[in-house]
């Protein structure tokens, strides 16, 4: 009888949250800077980050960023710290369900999650999950909000070498949320719902004429062990093939990037091994889309919504502002021993979950691709997108450091659910879209 | 004739702008968005020469009209128009001047001393003007048709030309319905067709290897969709119906001295019979317009988990020839018919997720087709079709690349249900198919190797090719076309009947199949596209 008290003490226990978070966790959580940002000694906005005085501010650059623009890939304009609220929906959900959520005993189970930020208590490097939590935080995080498109969305692939732009897809991106919806009715779930999703990710390329009308559908399951279920839409084909959805390494239609690097990681949290490295004040992508110089040519609209340009070495690196930011520094390692990384470290940004830095290394331990989201603040971006409290992904570069090469995005990231809706997240759309 | 094709073609047009212009009172049109590709494809076969000069030229556009009623409601359309140069550059072998030594010259070395049948006439349009009568409405196009193939009497230059549009309804669901010259595919398959039979396709612009999008002959048709999407057991579900009012047209199998002439059949139809002369073609039943002539069918489609399916039935006419003895062997030995099938049939895929592949299943039973045979032309049975498809991607990093490999395997089943000793084609038959492609440089660089075997025919179909596509214009593929086997000879018996077990000339061509019968069209193929 002792021993079974005993047993239910210590079931319970592991079951419970290992920390309580309060109330003020959460304001911590989403509101860093309401006391002002960390600030840098020799670190001012305005100024211009480059060759000539870059080692007086390697502490605020990860060390693949400090090395282009050690070796004069790359220049870096620092602005100042701006907070990027999160939608208060969003921050409510995550006051009203605190608590509720725990890990479950197999890396990648989560239990009583309902909406809002999991795990918003600070992440402690004594806590042997403080990783995967943060990787769920991600995963559950304001991304796109409930639904978001990149309508469009432009990929370069260029010779980072001769700066040549060797090809051009446009594409529109589609993002929803089926569950844990915090702001767009139905909430928190979109029913029917029989397979239990909870995201799906619509993809169609517009050009070039090669690939034009290739769509992709992504259904991801709530349950993290259970693999995507992928279709794709051939043009030529003209009919939906069933994709073996494993293969996140592959290299999407040829760009620089996985399927699995998409927003900073796109695959199973049970994919990987999730290490908390620590938490550190860093420059950041971070800035307001209207005050930076674009490009007037890739896009043109009747709006006059100019794309972010690009700069650096090969026309690699997007030409925007960084800012300081409280960053949580986490490692994924594959599970799999035949993954083409080792790991990847990521920038997570504290304030958003956002992943706008991620480093990958190769087998042998050499870093490989350096991946980097340009963040825009809603109220300085389309005027659609004011007050969606939404860290506005807004422009991503892929250097591939062994090939020299690199595949840069443009997006113009829109938040109106009537670009999203359900209907376009079906295996018949792909059928009556493609024709 | 040709003047009622062309007036279906005129009413169809304005009832398609008719509909674009008439179905909403507030209505604005969006821009329209054009794209295309101008392409030259240069193919060499071997002993033979220039086998394709084919310079194409094609345009797409989309037009899309905003409502206050609709959504997605848009006008599509495909244009098209090539010309052959190969009649032109290599009249000596492939034209209205190039004869054939002997029937069956194409796959098999001469055995003349038992032919019954002469050589087929090339062009019979425009060397014997008996046999072109015969075969009016079916491979009756004389050498300018073949040179200039878009241009002709069913307007083919419009590929595509289709009117769209979808209701949202109250529950949810949507309607859409379409009308206008357009593809519909059905099925799962590539290469060979179980369950996508809606269009005939004409195999005379590169027998079974071209894509069927570039090969399928669109036709009229009306379709309407009731998109239910989700329910509380399946993710998805559709149901759509299809009217296809367009004038009946066979599959173009290739007129006798077109480059590609699938399983011989137009030579044979454009041949005699050796001695009295008579022709092999009496007449084509090529059945007028009329509205009980007219095609349909429905489909319903789901998903279910990992699981999509879907059901289907349509009630069509046989696509391939069906010969029929005549009584009156004088002016010709058989007429030409495409009786009227019914098809039902279903697919489904599923996704293994252990296995990290895709596999695919259709079936179809079809009820009215005709399988020839040697006694009396052909025989009325039951058809079960089907297809085990394998699909998986795989990154294969020691061949240097990141990009996964598409690795895709079919078996596709005949099984004739009401076999006959005299039927040329096996009771059961088998053909395999498997595709390995991979992606170089950004994917500009594309190798893939195709192979197909005919199990009855022991024929194999090997085409692997090599495309590089430098930027977001231009397009080089080269490609290697090389056929093994299949070259089994077959006495000639024009009734061998039983004693003859089916499998006897001129017949037994259908048994020997599109990979066997082209076994001598071995071909250096070489294509550049730039589109825009």
């Amino acid at each position: 009888m002792k021993k079974t008290v005993v047993s239910l003490m210590i079931a319970g226990a592991l079951a419970a949250p290992a920390y309580a978070a309060t109330l003020d966790d959460v304001e911590n959580s989403f509101y860093p800077y309401k006391n002002g940002a960390k600030q840098f000694s020799n670190l001012t906005p305005g100024m211009v980050i480059n060759q000539g005085n870059v080692e007086s501010v390697k502490d605020a650059l990860d060390p693949a960023m400090y090395k282009f623009i050690k070796n004069g890939d790359y220049e870096i304009r620092v602005g100042e710290t701006t907070s990027f609220d999160l939608h208060n929906s969003y921050v409510d959900a995550t006051r009203k369900n605190l608590n509720t959520t725990s890990l479950g005993d197999t890396p990648g189970e989560i239990q009583g999650f309902v909406a809002g930020r999991p795990f918003p208590e600070e992440p402690s490097l004594d806590d042997p999950r403080a990783g995967e939590k943060m990787a769920f935080n991600f995963k559950y995080g304001y991304n796109w909000g409930d639904t978001g498109a990149v309508y469009p969305f432009y990929w370069k692939f260029r010779d980072m070498a001769s700066g040549k732009e060797e090809r051009m897809l446009k594409f529109n991106f589609h993002f929803l949320n089926y569950k844990h919806r915090v702001k767009q009715e139905p909430m928190p779930d979109i029913e029917p719902n029989p397979s239990n999703l909870f995201r799906g990710i619509y993809v169609q390329v517009l050009e070039p004429f090669d690939v034009k009308n290739t769509q992709l559908l992504i259904h991801r399951y709530e349950d993290d062990l259970k693999r995507d279920n992928a279709y794709l839409y051939l043009g030529f084909q003209r009919r939906v093939r069933r994709l073996s959805s494993g293969q996140t390494t592959d290299a999407f239609l040829g760009s620089d990037l996985m399927i699995e690097d998409f927003e900073g990681y796109n695959g199973r949290i049970s994919d990987m091994k999730w290490t908390y490295k620590g938490t550190r004040e860093m420059l950041m992508p971070y800035y307001n889309h209207n005050d930076e110089p674009l490009d007037p040519d890739t896009h043109k609209d009747k709006e006059g919504y100019q794309v972010v340009s690009f700069t650096g070495k090969g026309n690699c690196f997007p030409n925007v502002s960084w800012q300081v930011r409280k960053v949580y520094e986490v490692e994924s390692a594959p599970v799999d021993p035949n993954h083409p990384l080792s790991k990847r470290v990521h920038f997570m940004d504290a304030q958003t979950f956002a992943i706008p830095r991620t480093n990958a290394y190769d087998r042998k331990g050499e870093l490989w691709k350096i991946f980097t989201i340009g963040q825009s603040h809603p109220d300085h971006h389309l005027a659609a997108n004011k007050g969606s409290g939404v860290s506005i992904d807004d422009a991503f570069s892929m250097v591939d450091l062994q090939a020299n090469h690199c595949t840069t995005g443009q997006f113009k990231g829109q938040l109106d659910p009537k670009l999203s809706p359900e209907q376009k997240f079906s295996v018949q759309n792909l059928r009556s879209s493609g024709r | 004739m040709t003047k009622k094709i062309t007036a279906l073609n005129t009413l169809a047009i304005g009832v398609a702008a008719g509909l674009t212009l008439s179905y909403g009172s507030t209505v604005s049109a969006g821009e329209i968005e054009w794209s295309g590709f101008v392409e030259n494809a240069t193919y060499f076969r071997d002993k033979k020469g220039l086998s394709k000069f084919r310079n194409t030229a094609q345009a797409e556009f989309t037009k899309p009209i905003e409502s206050d009623g609709w959504s997605n409601v848009s006008i599509n359309g495909v244009l098209r128009g090539s010309y052959d140069g190969v009649y032109d550059l290599n009249s000596s072998e492939f034209g209205k001047d190039a004869q054939q030594q002997y029937l069956g010259e194409s796959w098999h070395g001469q055995d003349a001393s038992t032919a019954a049948l002469s050589a087929g006439t090339p062009f019979p349009c425009d060397n014997d003007p008996t046999l072109c009568n015969n075969l009016d409405g079916y491979m009756d196009q004389d050498e300018n048709d073949a040179k200039f193939a878009e241009f002709n009497d069913r307007l083919d230059f419009i590929r595509e030309f289709y009117f769209t549009a979808d209701k949202q309804l109250a529950n949810g669901d949507v309607f859409n319905f379409s009308f206008g010259k357009q593809q519909v595919v059905w099925g799962k398959t590539d290469l060979f067709r179980v369950l996508d039979v809606i269009n005939p396709v004409d195999y005379s612009r590169h027998n079974i290897y071209d894509e069927l999008e570039d090969i399928r002959i669109p036709q009229w048709m009306f379709t309407a969709e009731w998109r239910m999407g989700p329910n509380d057991v399946l993710d998805d579900s559709n149901f759509q119906l299809i009217w296809n009012i367009d004038k009946f047209r066979p599959h173009n199998m290739g007129t006798c001295g077109q480059s590609y002439v699938m399983v011989d059949a137009g030579c044979f139809f454009s041949a005699r019979l050796n001695g009295p002369n008579f022709p092999v073609i009496r007449d084509v039943d090529d059945h007028d317009w009329s509205l009980k002539n007219t095609q349909f069918g429905a489909k319903w489609e789901g998903v279910y988990g990992d699981t999509t399916f879907s059901l289907n039935a349509l009630h069509y006419r046989q696509q391939l020839p069906s010969i029929h003895a005549n009584a009156n062997p004088a002016q010709g030995l058989f007429d030409i018919k495409f009786p009227r099938v019914t098809l039902l049939g279903g697919s489904l895929d599923y996704y293994s997720m252990d296995m990290d592949a895709v596999w695919r299943m259709e079936l179809a039973y079809t009820q009215g087709e005709e399988q020839p045979r040697d006694l009396n032309g052909n025989a009325e049975t039951d058809m079960f079709r089907y297809v085990i498809g394998f699909d998986k991607n795989l990154v294969i990093p020691s061949l240097g690349t990141s990009s996964a490999f598409l690795i895709s395997t079919q078996l596709f089943g005949e099984h004739i249900l009401d076999h006959e000793a005299d039927m040329p084609m096996d009771e059961d038959n088998w053909i395999a198919t498997a595709l390995f492609k991979g992606w170089y440089k950004n994917n500009r660089l594309s190798p893939q190797v195709i192979l197909a075997h005919d199990f009855a025919a022991k024929a194999t179909a090997i085409a692997p090719s090599v495309s590089w596509t430098p930027d977001n214009h231009w397009m080089f593929n080269a490609a290697l076309n090389v056929k093994v086997g299949g070259d089994e000879t077959f006495p000639w018996a024009p009734t061998g009947g039983v004693n003859g077990g089916g499998q006897t000339e001129p017949l037994a061509r259908f048994l020997n199949g599109p990979i066997g019968v082209a076994n001598q069209e071995d071909e250096l193929q070489f294509t550049v596209r730039y589109s825009f």
